[in-house]
């Protein structure tokens, strides 16, 4: 007991650590509020590069005051000056991204290098007259965080927090959907500076505390982790300044405990809090997507039981005839069934399972796939035996365009190297829609939408209704039936090149 | 919102030079369409179409030219257009919900200093129930279908009250029974007096869809009733023949 007293309670007496408290805390608060639009106008890189580009101001802004007034550390014209470089950055990087084909990522790195170099070379030369601390500034000191660092903290959060709120929908609205902004008037740019110069403030108000290295975590790591948990933006921002003060309560533990440096602390105890939400977020965490991968049935599972069923014509299947002819555990099999059930694809019977309307075109298109895929490897010299096998893994490669351009590659076979027959191309040519008359199984029939300068010596003419007949010559000619019962013979180049409007009902669909 | 025939017409563009460099985007675009049609805008890809349907919002500053929405200067109109983003254009992943992209068509009623109010919640309600979306209200917008996408920014463009719906490529990517919902969408918004000038890029159905096409190529190449646009002359000189035209049926055959 004594031991939980010392460790948990016993900090608070202290006055630094209350400060520390306080401090990091509201500090915490406002990047993590501000940090949600950053990461979500994936501007992380330029929080990185304002705080960098501070310390150059920093400098100046000491020398400024030293060398005019003779004043040692002036602190609010230190702010001024990292305000000033921060602005500086931000503007030189928007013109050179305008003025250049240079993209803003690579300006952002060429101009706070540029402002952060300044700084340094700034310092180097009046090394003699500067007695601040830089490794104040690139490390941070939340244990020792000054009163005028506190007030300036203080001061910026309530600023850039009043902002936030009032002009809630403005930055929502500019982050989502700009040219919506702009078309109901919103002043996008003014709204992108406003942005940038909160950014800039909740920047130089956290550096003094966790650094100017850490300082980019603050700004990203709990809005991101908010980011994993919610679906508004508003409860994101909450969630994350919530997460913001965490990480600077937990950190501060941690940093008193071992006796480490308090920023350093602070960054780890938030990332390790992200890596925690990232692990058991309910929606987008890595657990919950592992427990759906599971619990979901692969397609290519659900694609083999539609073609097992359909070739089973019709008589009901029972999962005992499933599990022993598809390479798959009992209670997988049982999962896919189900699910399959539920999606409407498979109804179940007394005595097994038969397909219903939708699953029986899902696994003719899954059949179709299967055998085109077939006739493709054959035409491709695969040896007889390795057909079918090859053929079985590819038919779950069915995207529409790619098995229509292999369909027009064979010459829109009808049959398979085994005799098979290839189901129709159902979705192109359902009644209703322009096909070329290339896909048109026999007894189909349509009306002539266009004729290519291809097919003009057929004389077909649009608006005529025509028949497709049988194929002839092992498939590689076409009959058309014309209105007055005469017979127009045409090439796979020729029946490419002339279009019908399909007529019909659905009953043509039937297997 | 009103109907009536007479008086200025919904878009007036006169002169439209818009250039992000030395090949302008659109030269010298003037065209009227009339208040509650059903305009398709055509044109290869690269033909400026997003760029006019921008431009008409005043999201792109052009070179030269004027606008006119009801016959007042385009920049005194705002909240008399909404806008329907391309697909593409949106981050599905913004933490954001189908009700909350529908009150956004209120912000530009909405004083800063002000909460949406029970009438801003009441028209976003019946914008969501006119597109069907009334009951996915609290999902993210990641978590919808394509057409369903495609819906909300509907409901968010008829929730803003405007007359004039401009929406870029609503068609493209969605199934064709998505297709058929979206259209049924935009005819009731017509029926009830707006005028829709839609980006498309099928010239298949544009015939079918539209009352009134926009050909542009960077210039204007023609603006009339369906039938007169899709001349095959003119077609093979915007695409410069690459196009397969499909004649239209006779409608008596079809029937």
């Amino acid at each position: 007991m004594d031991l939980l007293y010392n460790a948990l309670i016993l900090p608070f007496g202290e006055t630094y650590f209350q400060k520390a408290l306080l401090g990091g805390s509201v500090a915490a608060i406002v990047c993590s509020v501000v940090g949600c639009l950053v990461i979500l106008r994936r501007m992380a890189f330029l929080g990185d590069a304002l705080s960098h580009a501070m310390i150059a101001g920093v400098a100046a802004g000491y020398l400024f005051m030293k060398l005019l007034f003779n004043t040692e550390a002036h602190a609010p014209s230190m702010l001024a000056g990292s305000l000033i470089a921060a602005i500086i950055t931000v503007a030189s990087i928007g013109a050179v991204a305008r003025v250049s084909r240079l993209k803003e990522d690579t300006a952002i790195g060429i101009m706070y290098t540029g402002v952060f170099a300044a700084g340094v070379v700034l310092v180097s030369i009046f090394r003699n007259h500067i007695h601040i601390d830089l490794v104040h500034f690139i490390m941070g000191d939340v244990l020792g965080v000054a009163d005028a660092d506190l007030w300036v903290a203080v001061i910026a959060a309530a600023l850039v927090l009043s902002i936030m709120v009032l002009f809630f929908r403005h930055f929502q609205l500019t982050s989502f959907d700009p040219i919506m902004a702009a078309s109901i008037g919103m002043p996008v740019v003014l709204i992108d500076y406003v942005l940038t110069t909160c950014v800039s403030l909740v920047v130089v108000s956290a550096v003094s505390m966790v650094g100017v290295i850490l300082v980019v975590g603050l700004l990203i790591t709990p809005a991101a982790t908010a980011y994993l948990l919610c679906d508004r933006l508003d409860r994101m921002m909450i969630l994350a300044a919530l997460f913001g003060m965490t990480s600077v309560l937990g950190g501060l533990y941690l940093c008193v405990w071992l006796d480490s440096s308090g920023g350093g602390a602070i960054m780890l105890f938030c990332t390790f809090q992200f890596l925690v939400v990232l692990t058991v977020a309910p929606r987008y965490g890595l657990l919950a997507g592992w427990l759906r991968r599971r619990r979901s049935v692969p397609q290519q599972l659900v694609e083999d039981i539609l073609g097992f069923i359909l070739r089973c014509d019709d008589t009901p299947v029972a999962l005992a005839s499933l599990t022993a002819s598809l390479e798959s555990g009992r209670e997988r099999l049982a999962t896919a069934v189900a699910a399959m059930t539920r999606d409407g694809f498979l109804r179940q019977e007394a005595d097994g399972y038969l397909l219903t309307q939708d699953g029986k075109s899902e696994a003719r298109r899954v059949l179709r796939a299967h055998r085109i895929w077939e006739t493709y490897l054959s035409h491709t010299g695969t040896p007889e035996a390795e057909l079918h096998e090859r053929a079985h893994q590819l038919e779950h490669y069915h995207d529409r365009d790619a098995m229509n351009y292999l369909d027009d590659l064979l010459g829109h076979p009808t049959h398979d190297p085994h005799g098979a027959e290839i189901p129709e191309n159902y979705a192109e040519c359902r009644p209703g829609a322009l096909c070329k008359v290339s896909v048109l199984r026999a007894g189909r029939a349509g009306l002539v939408a266009s004729v290519d300068k291809e097919a003009l010596a057929t004389g077909l003419r649009i608006g005529e209704s025509v028949t497709m007949g049988p194929r002839k010559e092992d498939g590689a000619l076409w009959t058309l039936v014309r209105e007055d019962g005469a017979e127009t013979l045409l090439d796979h180049r020729t029946a490419d090149a002339v279009t019908v409007k399909v007529l019909g009902s659905e009953a043509g669909t039937d297997l | 919102m009103s109907t009536d025939p007479v008086g200025p017409p919904a878009i007036r563009v006169e002169h439209l030079t818009v250039s992000f460099g030395p090949r302008p985007a659109l030269l010298d675009l003037s065209v009227e369409i009339d208040r509650g049609l059903l305009v398709g805008v055509i044109g290869p890809n690269g033909a400026g179409k997003s760029t006019f349907i921008k431009a008409i919002l005043g999201f792109v500053k052009p070179e030269v030219g004027k606008m006119f929405i009801f016959g007042v200067p385009a920049d005194q109109s705002k909240g008399r257009l909404a806008y329907v983003p391309q697909r593409g254009a949106v981050d599905w992943d913004y933490p954001i919900t189908v009700q909350e992209v529908a009150m956004m068509g209120r912000y530009g009623h909405i004083p800063w200093w002000r909460d949406p109010g029970p009438q801003d919640r009441k028209l976003v309600e019946e914008a969501l129930m006119m597109v069907r979306m009334e009951e996915l209200s609290n999902r993210q917008i990641g978590q919808l279908s394509g057409g369903q996408q495609q819906r909300v920014f509907m409901a968010r463009a008829l929730a803003q009250g405007a007359d004039i719906l401009l929406l870029d490529e609503p068609f493209a990517g969605v199934d064709a029974a998505t297709e058929r919902a979206i259209l049924e969408v935009l005819e009731r918004a017509k029926v009830s007096g707006r005028t829709l000038v839609v980006v498309h890029h099928d010239l298949g159905t544009a015939a079918e869809y539209f009352d009134r096409l926009v050909l542009i190529k960077q210039r204007l190449y023609a603006y009339g009733p369906p039938e007169k646009v899709l001349n095959p002359e003119l077609l093979s000189e915007v695409y410069e023949g690459k196009l397969r035209i499909f004649a239209e049926i006779e409608k008596e055959r079809c029937q």
